[in-house]
């Protein structure tokens, strides 16, 4: 038994030459190309990443109007925007913003795998995946946002949205407090993925 | 029960991973592009045809399956993309695109000689479907006319369907009651036919508030809503249980 919860000792190593070993065979075999892999990976450098995620939220930020559409159609408010094409693609096809306001804080998990907005956000952080988070946020969120440094009082109203069919979910936080004085794009800046997911609030600089 | 179902709840587990990588190791980089591809390059999608070899249906329901028919142990044991590296090997050596013979020979050799170059050869035409795949995704919506039994509002049951492979009914849900907060216009279809746990056919979703206290009595925190989108199947009316109790 006590086999099962022992790690191989070079268990990086033997990952790393296993899935090159499978890349290599596909390729061989003309199931993808020797392009394939980077150009999957530069598309989420480029034009799926939260890069878009944080130009929504700060033209939330700076145009109120905008925030109430996002809100109430967030798939058609998106496509105001000057973003990458795909931004109803992989992961995206339906997306609902939720926005946190005095009083209500929203985090969002997917209790059964790990769904996420790729468009928006790009590919989920390690903590999103963590089997201890899904189990956790589903009924002491509380406990794990101040894990993660964000202490919410109970009389905020903690919102948690589990994703398990076709939405895909993601958080606009609050403008900070004192950052009236910043363009749009320094607004873009000081949001992360976290603050787009729940656990973390967007702060100023 | 499949603990994997069951995961929203589960207590003792300590503290959360606070980690913001998405990928820890290089290699995880490449497993996560050949699954991505492998979806783009699924039979079933309305994309051009390419030359490349790959014939068959793969999609998230896929790789969830077979995370979700892991021995409980071993899934809280791998790390999330080794997972995934043990469930797309499987799925190549099963679907005969490859021996497992020739993988575990090739990994000796990349084991030996990790700078040793991967082979070049492949059509332009199979990144572009990759690349198309990603820009116009693959929506479960169909124009398919359905009516929503349920209202916002309404207050609602839980279904408690027959335990398959795979599900997308959390199983913390099962039996309990909620109140309808959305009804999706329009009706989805899901990625593969759950069989007796009804999921596949084009349908109704709800987003569907529950009340902590109701799912963990006396254990839950103040002050939270819990919200989960579920496909019609899972949803019923909350009269019917009550008068199965009263009966």
């Amino acid at each position: 038994m006590s086999e099962r919860f022992k790690y191989r000792e070079d268990r990086e190593a033997y990952s790393a030459a296993r899935v090159r070993a499978l890349e290599a065979l596909l390729i061989k075999k003309g199931i993808i190309t020797d392009r394939t892999v980077d150009t999957v990976l530069e598309f989420f450098e480029t034009k799926m990443g939260p890069f878009n995620g944080a130009k929504i939220v700060a033209r939330a930020w700076v145009d109120p109007a905008f925030k109430e559409r996002l809100v109430a159609d967030t798939p058609k408010a998106i496509a105001e925007l000057d973003l990458p094409d795909g931004m109803a693609g992989a992961e995206g096809e339906h997306m609902r913003a939720v926005a946190n306001a005095p009083g209500v804080h929203n985090l969002i998990i997917c209790t059964l795998c790990s769904c996420y907005p790729w468009p928006v956000l790009g590919l989920p952080p390690y903590w999103y995946k963590d089997p201890t988070f899904r189990s956790r946020a589903a009924r002491e969120p509380r406990a794990v946002l101040a894990e993660f440094g964000l202490p919410i009082s109970e009389d905020v109203e903690v919102k948690v949205w589990d994703s398990s069919a076709q939405i895909r979910w993601f958080v606009v936080p609050e403008r900070p407090a004192g950052t009236e004085g910043l363009s749009e794009t320094e607004l873009e800046a000081l949001v992360t993925p976290e603050a787009m997911m729940g656990v973390a609030v967007a702060n100023a600089a | 029960m499949k603990l994997q179902h069951y995961l929203g709840g589960l207590e003792g587990l300590g503290p959360v991973s606070i980690e913001t990588r998405v990928f820890v190791e290089p290699w995880e980089t490449r497993i996560f592009a050949i699954h991505t591809a492998m979806m783009a390059l699924s039979a079933q999608l309305p994309l051009p045809q390419t030359p490349s070899a790959f014939n068959t249906i793969w999609t998230w329901a896929d790789l969830r399956k077979g995370a979700e028919s892991l021995n409980p142990f071993d899934y809280f044991k791998y790390r999330y993309y080794e997972k995934w590296l043990g469930g797309i090997s499987g799925y190549f050596i099963d679907h005969g695109y490859i021996t497992a013979e020739e993988l575990d020979a090739l990994t000796e050799e990349y084991y030996q000689h990790p700078s040793k170059p991967l082979p070049s050869a492949g059509a332009a035409a199979i990144d572009d479907r990759v690349v198309e795949y990603l820009v116009e995704g693959d929506s479960p919506a169909r124009d398919v006319l359905v009516t929503a039994e349920f209202s916002v509002g309404d207050m609602v049951r839980i279904e408690n369907v027959p335990s398959v492979e795979h599900t997308r009914l959390p199983g913390f849900l099962r039996n309990r009651t909620g109140i309808v907060e959305t009804v999706y216009p329009g009706a989805y279809t899901y990625l593969c036919d759950t069989g007796p746990d009804g999921i596949g056919p084009a349908m109704t979703v709800y987003c569907v508030r529950f009340d902590p206290n109701d799912l963990w009595p006396g254990n839950a925190e103040p002050n939270f809503s819990l919200y989960a989108d579920l496909y019609a199947r899972y949803v019923a009316s909350a009269d019917v249980s009550v008068s199965v109790e009263a009966a």
